[in-house]
């Protein structure tokens, strides 16, 4: 625990001095090879202010409620502590991390072993899907995971082939409420896109 | 047991237990990559099978 602490100052010492530790001395982040060490890295991120609130989104979102689905990435949805005005730099975070060892590659950032990627909340569904994301854990380190009903709305934004595989997965398992998603569906203009999905992938199969 | 039924069960697992089976697929994923079965992109500088076969033909 004092190591660990030691540590953690010596690194936010030498960020400060803009001289990096030497590899394999780096604390927190040094042979985190797991989901649990990553959130434990983001949710110290998030008790230093550096974000604001956060959720779980995409696949491993996703696996919260179906069954788990191969994904090289964590996808995180984050607020600014702060952020008002419309031009936000994600820099801070990205010197947070690197001062403990994670590594920029291309729009990720690999804390361990994980690549995450920030997208910061942009509007109202996002916001929306942060406000009213699920608490839960993983193995003991407290998280939060976005709604099933708002993983499909964005997943249906998005709109990818894989998007839509995802969106028919959480149909065909019966894991989302139908009634809060229409509702969702409805507040963020969503519905003729729904339409659309619905002529696309389910005509016929109710 | 059925592909649903194992679904059904596989959905009803924590999200730690879950969490684990997602970083073991994961790890697959990597040593498959790693093994060289996959080309990242496509090189477009390579013959198709098609050319290298005819090539072949002409140098009999």
């Amino acid at each position: 625990m004092v190591h660990k602490q030691f540590l953690r100052e010596a690194a936010e010492v030498t960020a400060s001095r803009n001289f990096p530790l030497p590899l394999g001395t780096r604390p927190d982040l040094v042979d985190n090879h797991s989901v649990k060490a990553t959130l434990e890295a983001i949710n110290q991120m998030q008790a230093d202010g550096v974000i604001g609130a956060y959720a779980i989104g995409g696949a491993v979102g996703a696996t919260f409620y179906l069954e788990p689905a191969a994904t090289v990435d964590l996808d995180l949805f984050i607020t600014i502590p702060g952020e008002s005005s419309g031009l936000v730099s994600l820099s801070p975070i990205y010197e947070h991390l690197k001062a403990r060892g994670g590594k920029v590659q291309d729009e990720y950032i690999v804390i361990g072993e994980w690549p995450v990627q920030f997208l910061l909340a942009a509007d109202g569904l996002e916001l929306e899907a942060i406000a009213c994301a699920v608490e839960t854990d993983v193995e003991d380190v407290p998280t939060r995971v976005i709604s099933a009903e708002h993983l499909v709305a964005i997943a249906l934004r998005v709109g990818r082939l894989k998007d839509h595989n995802r969106i028919l997965q959480f149909l065909d398992q019966e894991g989302v409420d139908r009634e809060k998603l229409q509702k969702i569906l409805e507040r963020h203009g969503l519905t003729s896109k729904w339409q659309d999905f619905e002529r696309r992938y389910l005509e016929g199969t109710r | 047991m059925s592909k649903p039924k194992l679904r059904t069960r596989l959905a009803s697992l924590s999200f730690s237990e879950k969490i684990k089976i997602l970083e073991k697929l994961r790890d697959r994923e990597k040593a498959i990559a790693a093994a060289g079965l996959r080309r990242s992109k496509p090189d477009k500088d390579r013959a198709t099978d098609g050319q290298e076969h005819a090539a072949s033909q002409r140098t009999v």
